[in-house]
């Protein structure tokens, strides 16, 4: 597996604020347009950067799965790149 | 006389430039969510407010150099981190030769002139000379170079020229690779008029995205730096790559670019962990023509 589309969906939330808004408003629609294995969708909907992580994202990407967790939504991290 | 004016390198950490308070715990629960059980609990904020202080006078020694070489252009050696490369392409090492380079960083805006004149002459030399480099008009500044151009050049505006190495998408380039390209960067500098200063960023030892979040290899920190005060960068150019990766400091690969361009150079190091996740480090070469020579 090389977890590519895995990586894509974090690369797409930190590069497209848009994104974020639109995975929260209809996570199954923006999820569908990547071709993730069940692992990958489980770890994405966990929001859990270790898991995501566990099935082949890069770390300095994983963190990202965060980018619409309620505790971090207005994180100051999102706010540089 | 070469046209390498100053050389300086610096850490690059985000928290580097956030604000003591908020900003910066802010900063740390978001990324110990790799690995709870390193968070020893928040940095008090008079710590933060010290950490602050410090920068300041860290910077110091590399803000001096600047100022009185008075380059006309400062060539930045720094590492993507997923802004402007992703799996689809990943450069091992890549020159921005657009004509204008910016950046956001909170509430900092960034925008820099890119000498694309030299840039353009660097590709062409670096390739001429066995380094094929890939090359981009179109590159954001990422917190890898805003980070210490904010304190080293303030409000102050330099035209640059941007130079990416992939430091964190395996297999990323050998430390003597990295050396050897700093070297070819110095053969092709001696070909130009310019003023020239170079500045890398990055490390020292971190683990951004890791279960080894919060731990800080201080030692080899301080073995890294010594060798760059005494002048003995090329020694480095033996280390090992994987002991590099286990002290979390694959970020030094930009340095070794710049200890391959001053040669045996001696050096003015600074170095504090930040409390948070990151040693920081920071040193100020004395290049001088007979330096650089050899």
């Amino acid at each position: 597996m090389s977890a590519y589309e895995l990586n894509r969906v974090l690369f797409d939330l930190k590069m497209h604020d848009e994104l974020v808004d639109e995975l929260e408003r209809d996570p199954q629609v923006v999820l569908a347009r990547y071709d993730l294995s069940e692992g990958e969708l489980a770890a994405l909907q966990s929001q859990d950067p270790r898991q995501v992580r566990a099935q082949g994202a890069h770390g300095m990407l994983a963190l990202y799965v965060l980018r619409n967790h309620r505790d971090f939504k207005d994180n100051i991290y999102w706010s540089q790149k | 006389m070469s046209p390498m004016v100053a050389a300086v390198a610096a850490s690059h950490a985000p928290n580097m430039l956030l604000e003591p308070g908020r900003e910066t715990d802010e900063f740390m629960a978001f990324h110990y969510t790799m690995a709870p059980a390193n968070d020893h609990g928040v940095v008090s904020h008079a710590d933060q407010q010290k950490l602050a202080e410090d920068l300041e006078r860290l910077f110091l020694p590399l803000r001096a150099a600047l100022d009185e070489a008075q380059p006309d252009v400062l060539i930045v050696i720094a590492n993507d981190q997923f802004v402007n490369f992703f799996f689809n392409n990943i450069p091992t090492f890549c020159l921005g030769i657009g004509d204008a380079t910016e950046g956001q960083f909170t509430r900092h805006h960034f925008r820099y002139a890119i000498d694309s004149n030299l840039a353009r002459a660097l590709l062409s030399s670096l390739v001429d000379g066995g380094f094929d480099m890939a090359f981009s008009q179109q590159l954001m500044l990422e917190h890898t170079q805003v980070v210490p151009l904010h304190f080293l050049l303030g409000e102050r505006s330099l035209p640059i020229v941007p130079l990416f190495v992939n430091t964190w998408v395996d297999p990323v380039p050998s430390p003597r690779r990295c050396y050897q390209l700093g070297q070819a960067l110095a053969r092709a500098l001696n070909l130009r008029p310019e003023r020239i200063a170079l500045l890398a960023t990055g490390g020292l030892s971190h683990f951004p995205g890791s279960p080894r979040i919060g731990q800080v290899e201080e030692s080899f920190d301080g073995m890294l730096l010594e060798h760059l005060r005494e002048g003995r960068g090329s020694a480095l150019a033996n280390l090992e790559l994987a002991r590099l990766r286990q002290a979390g400091n694959t970020e030094f690969l930009n340095w070794m670019v710049l200890l391959g361009a001053v040669g045996t150079a001696t050096a003015e190091v600074g170095y504090r962990p930040d409390g948070v996740a990151t040693g920081l480090g920071f040193a100020t070469f004395r290049v001088t023509p007979s330096v650089l020579a050899g």
